[in-house]
C-alpha cells in the first residue's frame, strides 16, 4: 500500500492507468472520493458531494429501498451488486450502465478537480458494484477538465460549490425565469443544506446541481457565499440570520408617544427615555441577544441569573444538528 | 440484454445512418459514442447537441409552456444530411438525448425516427 501523500488526483490517476494497475485510488480532503479502476480503465467513482448508483435509484423511486438493499445483501461480497440487479429484472442493462456511467463522471469531477490533495492507491481493491462499464482514464481527466472551465464560463466563484445555499430574499428585479431544476433547488434551500446535502436530498447529480447554482449566483437569485479566512465546511454549520439584521436604534423610537389620556399640555416633549449613550455603544453586538426584559425601575437590580451577560451560544448549534438529522432521515426514507 | 453498446449498433442499422451518440446535455458530453461524427469531432457534435437541446427546452415556448408536454424529438435537416436527437427518459435523474447522423440520400426520416423511438425506449424500460 502507498502512503498517503499530497498530489494531484489526476496526475496520480494517469500513472496508475498507463501501468493499466487494479485498485482504488482514494482522494482525500474536502469533498474528497474514491476512483475505482480495473486494469487500467475507470469503472466506478464516488465522492459524498454526487449521490451514487443507489441513491440515484431508490431516490428517484426507480428502485424500492428494500430492492436495492437486497442486492446490496446478496452482491456486496462477491461484487455483482450491478449484476445481481439486471439478472433479477429490476433495471435494464442500458439503464445500469447510464446510470453508472453518469454517477461516475460526476464523483469523478468531484474526486479529480482538486489541484492538491492527500491521495493513496489501494492495489487490489474493488468495488461492489462490480465492473459495469469501462471508461479510458484519459477521457475522465480530459471531461474533469472541461466541467471545472464550463462551471467558470457560468460564474467563477468556487465557494458557491461547497458553501450552504441561500436563496436572496428579494430578487433583483421584476420577471425572474427559472428552471425546474432550478426550482427545486429554491425550494429546498434553506440557508443550511449545502450544494451535496441538496444533491444528496433530492437524487441529482452533484455536478448538475453546482451548475445550476453558479446559473442563480450569476442572475442574482442566491446569496454569494462571503469569505472567511480559515472557514472550512466541515465545522457545525451556524444557521445563516436571513432578513434579520433589522437595526437594534429601531426599538427605541425617537418619536414621542402622545396619549390622549395626559394632561394635553403642550410641553411635554421630553425626549425618550431610552436615547441614553449607553444603549447605543451595545448596539452591535445586540443583534444576538434575546429579547429585551420589561423595563425595570431605574437603579434596581437585574436578577442574579441575569446579571452575567452569556448569550446562549448552544441554541442556534442544535437547531442546526436537528435539521440535519432530519434532513439525513428523509434521506434515507 | 440491450445495453448502451447495443443500443448504439442498432441505431448504426438505421437506413443511411453514419454515425451516432448518446449525449449528456447538461455537460455537452458523449456518454457513447460510435461512427462517424460532424468534422470528425464526437465532443465537439456533442457540445452543440447539448445547446441546440437546452435552447429547444428552455426557449421555447411550444415545449415549455404546457404542463408534462415533454420535448420529444428534436430533427435538424441539411442539403447533405439530417440530425435526429431523441430524448431519453429515464427514470433517474439523468439528462440524456440519443443523437443519430444520417445521410440525406440513404436516409429516411419516418423510419429513422421510428426506430428510434423503439431503441430509446427499450433502453431505459423492460417493455
Amino acid at each position: 500500500m502507498a502512503p498517503t501523500k499530497t498530489a494531484a488526483p489526476g496526475d496520480l490517476l494517469t500513472r496508475v492507468a498507463e501501468a493499466r494497475q487494479t485498485g482504488a485510488l482514494m482522494v482525500g480532503g474536502h469533498p474528497g472520493g474514491a476512483v475505482y479502476v480495473f486494469e487500467g480503465r475507470v469503472i466506478y467513482a464516488e465522492s459524498p458531494a454526487a449521490p451514487g448508483v443507489g441513491e440515484l435509484l431508490t431516490s428517484s423511486g426507480r428502485l424500492a429501498g428494500r430492492t436495492w438493499q437486497n442486492a446490496l445483501d446478496l452482491g456486496t461480497s462477491t461484487a455483482r451488486v450491478g449484476r445481481l440487479l439486471v439478472e433479477q429484472g429490476h433495471l435494464t442493462q442500458g439503464e445500469l450502465e447510464l446510470c453508472v456511467l453518469g454517477a461516475t463522471y460526476d464523483a469523478a469531477y468531484f474526486a479529480l478537480s482538486a489541484e492538491s490533495a492527500p491521495v493513496e492507491f489501494l492495489p487490489g481493491a474493488t468495488h461492489w458494484l462490480g465492473a459495469v462499464v469501462h471508461i479510458d482514464a484519459a477521457a475522465v481527466g480530459r471531461e474533469v477538465r472541461r466541467r471545472i472551465r464550463l462551471l467558470d464560463e457560468i460564474f467563477p466563484n468556487r465557494r458557491i460549490d461547497v458553501a450552504p445555499v441561500s436563496p436572496v430574499t428579494r430578487p433583483p428585479r421584476e420577471r425572474v425565469t427559472v428552471t425546474a431544476a432550478q426550482w427545486e433547488l429554491l425550494v429546498h434551500a434553506d440557508g443550511q443544506r449545502t450544494p451535496a446535502d441538496l444533491a444528496q436530498l433530492l437524487g441529482r447529480a452533484g455536478y448538475a446541481t453546482i451548475q445550476e447554482l453558479r446559473r442563480m449566483a450569476a442572475a442574482g437569485l442566491i446569496e454569494l457565499p462571503e469569505t472567511r479566512a480559515g472557514d472550512s465546511p466541515e465545522f457545525v454549520r451556524l444557521p445563516h440570520p436571513r432578513g434579520a439584521s433589522a437595526p437594534v436604534e429601531r426599538t427605541a423610537p425617537s418619536v414621542p408617544v402622545i396619549s390622549g389620556v395626559t394632561s394635553p399640555e403642550p410641553t411635554a416633549r421630553h425626549p425618550p427615555p431610552n436615547s441614553d449613550p449607553a444603549a447605543a455603544v451595545e448596539s452591535p453586538t445586540a443583534a444576538n441577544r434575546p429579547p429585551r426584559l420589561a423595563r425595570r425601575k431605574p437603579g434596581a437590580k437585574l436578577p442574579k441569573e441575569l446579571a452575567t451577560d452569556s448569550p446562549p451560544v448552544h441554541q442556534g448549534t442544535d437547531e442546526v444538528l436537528l435539521k440535519r438529522i432530519r434532513t439525513a432521515l428523509r434521506a434515507l426514507r | 440484454m440491450p445495453g448502451v453498446d447495443h443500443c448504439l449498433q442498432e441505431a448504426m442499422t438505421i437506413p443511411g445512418a453514419v454515425g451516432a451518440s448518446i449525449v449528456d446535455y447538461t455537460t455537452g458530453f458523449p456518454v457513447a459514442t460510435t461512427g462517424a461524427a460532424p468534422n470528425e469531432d464526437h465532443e465537439a457534435a456533442a457540445a452543440g447537441t447539448a445547446e441546440v437541446v437546452q435552447a429547444a427546452n428552455s426557449r421555447s415556448l411550444f415545449v415549455s409552456a404546457v404542463p408534462h408536454d415533454l420535448l420529444e424529438d428534436l430533427i435538424i435537416t441539411t442539403a447533405g444530411g439530417y440530425h435526429l436527437l431523441r430524448v431519453v427518459q429515464t427514470e433517474f435523474d439523468s439528462r440524456l438525448v440519443l443523437y443519430v447522423w444520417l445521410d440525406r440520400i440513404r436516409g429516411n426520416l419516418a423510419v429513422a425516427r421510428r426506430m428510434m423511438q423503439r431503441l430509446a425506449d427499450e433502453l431505459v424500460a423492460a417493455r
